[in-house]
């Protein structure tokens, strides 16, 4: 039938389902009946349509600026540069983290045609030289790539004129952050390093 | 290492199987293209998971197949393991399975099973381009050493990313990858120099042991700054340009080669086909006594047609060298009984149009 193969190769699509996996969950929706797939319809239909990536720092907003870009108790002169929004609640779940974020919308990856331009490098910079911005922790992913993201940030932001830090070493190799248990994070946080070189 | 048991579903020209086979192994005895030699790629292809000769999956596959399935049941030592792969020729996905779990990454299934291969194209691993011998380095280190094996990886995929930003063009993001490569490199360049180092005397006393004459050199050709991690800066940045030019990283293990001489001549250049044979299985002999010292058992052997291509006297040399005192597990094809070494004890199938007899 088309309207199943359709839902299935949707939901194939998203990372961590494979076909299988995408037939159970659309056979379990069909055995729940139509409320139930009505709701996540109009669940997906709202999110498509108020989810926006922030103005400020790339992270999901329902407005013009994010819950932690509004929030004036978040101290504005400590950036957390992570690579997706996934990182952001990985860092909020576990850390005591009271800075702001930037979200990079993915790593360096030249082999992808991922390269400076298609990252939010810019408009990093862009808030770094607004002012008032003390410190940025390049908490990108502990992978080769992730590494090479962070050493390429150092080189930009150097002569700026701030503090650039990175994640204390001792991270599982090759993993997402937000896959990096709670403790470990916070603990990689709590002990950043000054970059050198 | 013992394969204690085969199934083989789709694979090449073979009649699906499943098979026991002997502790002490097996002559796969039939004429050529028959499906000998696919039965000795079939064991060998759990120690990589590719084909021993380089075809590709797909090739593999039997002809116009939905794909194939292998399954091996081993012993390493006292352990019993099993190895299973499954290739779907339509989306060309693989599933690795070890210990009846699914491997995450290749790199976890890699050398589980064992077995070192002398396959009638070997002579190209001493008369053959540098490509040949560091793969011989790459596939032999890595089955000896985790260390190696990650490294490798790891200097692999810095290599690719900086030389896609190389050939993009894009100079300080190329730069960027700079400290991965020689964190790996470097490794993979000292781990290559330390085994050279044990080598070079192996080396002539296999090849002497096989009634060739003449001292032999084995040495590692590289820019010797490059074993340590420091040592890149400089060398990367002295042909920074060159690299830019021609859109790849110019230094660095994947351009290295193993040099071998005899008389203090390159063999590649001026060996006789004699020569450069035995000096291809004494490499392979060197790859057996190097992966059975790091695993501590004797990896399987696989012997396609070799006998077949040496004179008599090496034939009982090797076949001496090879089968006299060994307790591991010995697969052998020839295309006629007439053409194996005498003294070699081994239960004999046929194999004919894809379907093997003999099997208990
Ligand atoms: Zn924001």
């Amino acid at each position: 039938m088309r309207a199943i193969e359709a839902l299935v190769t949707e939901l194939a699509r998203l990372p961590g389902i494979g076909r299988k996996t995408a037939q159970r969950l659309t056979f379990h929706l069909l055995q729940q009946g139509p409320e139930e797939s009505s709701r996540l319809a109009r669940a997906l239909d709202t999110v498509a349509t108020t989810v926006r990536a922030c103005a400020e720092c790339g992270y999901v907003a329902e407005e013009e600026r994010c819950e932690f870009c509004r929030d004036a108790r978040r101290d504005a002169g400590l950036i957390c540069v992570v690579e997706e929004a996934a990182s952001v609640q990985a860092v909020e779940r576990s850390t005591e983290f009271r800075g702001r974020y930037h979200v990079l919308g993915g790593r360096l990856s030249p082999l992808d045609g991922i390269g400076p331009e298609s990252l939010r490098i810019d408009s990093l910079l862009e808030r770094v030289r607004g002012g008032g911005v003390r410190e940025v922790i390049l908490a990108t992913n502990p992978s080769m790539e992730g590494e090479v993201t962070a050493t390429y940030l150092h080189q930009v932001l150097a002569g700026e004129g701030l503090r650039v830090t990175r994640l204390a070493r001792g991270l599982p190799m090759g993993g997402d952050l937000e896959y990096v248990d709670g403790v470990t994070l916070a603990h990689a946080l709590l002990a950043r390093q000054d970059i050198v070189g | 290492m013992h394969l204690d048991r085969i199934v083989l579903r789709g694979f090449r020209n073979l009649r699906d199987l499943d098979h026991l086979l002997p502790p002490e192994g097996v002559v796969f005895l039939g004429p050529n293209a028959q499906g000998k030699t696919n039965f000795l790629e079939a064991i060998g292809y759990p120690v990589l998971f590719r084909a021993l000769r380089g075809a590709t999956d797909a090739e593999v596959t039997g002809f116009g197949g939905p794909g194939f399935r292998l399954e091996a049941i081993f012993h390493d030592g006292d352990r019993s393991r099993t190895a299973e792969v499954t290739y779907t020729a339509g989306n060309r996905r693989k599933r690795i399975m070890l210990d009846g779990a699914p491997v995450a990454r290749l790199s976890e299934a890699v050398g589980a099973w064992v077995a070192v291969a002398f396959l009638p194209r070997d002579v190209a691993l001493a008369g053959g381009p540098a490509t040949e011998r560091r793969q011989y380095l790459d596939r032999m280190l890595s089955l000896a050493s985790t260390d190696y094996l990650r490294a490798l990886a790891r200097y692999r995929a810095a290599l690719a990313q900086r030389n896609a930003a190389l050939r993009q063009g894009q100079e300080p993001l190329a730069r960027a990858f700079d400290a991965p490569l020689a964190a790996a490199g470097s490794e993979v360049t000292a781990l290559r120099l330390r085994w050279v180092a044990g080598a070079a005397d192996r080396f002539a006393e296999g090849f002497a042991s096989l009634g060739e004459h003449g001292p032999t050199g084995l040495s590692y050709r590289t820019d010797a700054a490059l074993a340590d991690p420091a040592g890149w800066a400089d060398a990367l940045q002295r042909v920074r340009n060159r690299d830019l030019g021609r859109g790849m990283t110019t230094i660095g293990p994947h351009r290295d080669d193993l040099v071998l001489t005899v008389d203090g001549r390159s063999l590649r250049d001026f060996g006789s086909t004699g020569q450069l044979r035995s000096a291809a299985i004494a490499l392979r002999l060197l790859e057996l006594t190097t992966i059975e010292e790091a695993r501590g058992v004797p990896p399987a052997l696989l012997l396609d047609d070799v006998f077949a291509e040496l004179d008599s006297d090496r034939q009982a040399r090797l076949a001496d060298r090879l089968l006299a005192q060994r307790v591991g597990q010995v697969f052998v094809t020839a295309p006629r009984r007439d053409e194996l070494p005498a003294g070699l004890q081994l239960p004999i199938w046929s194999v004919h149009q894809g379907v093997v007899t003999g099997a208990a």
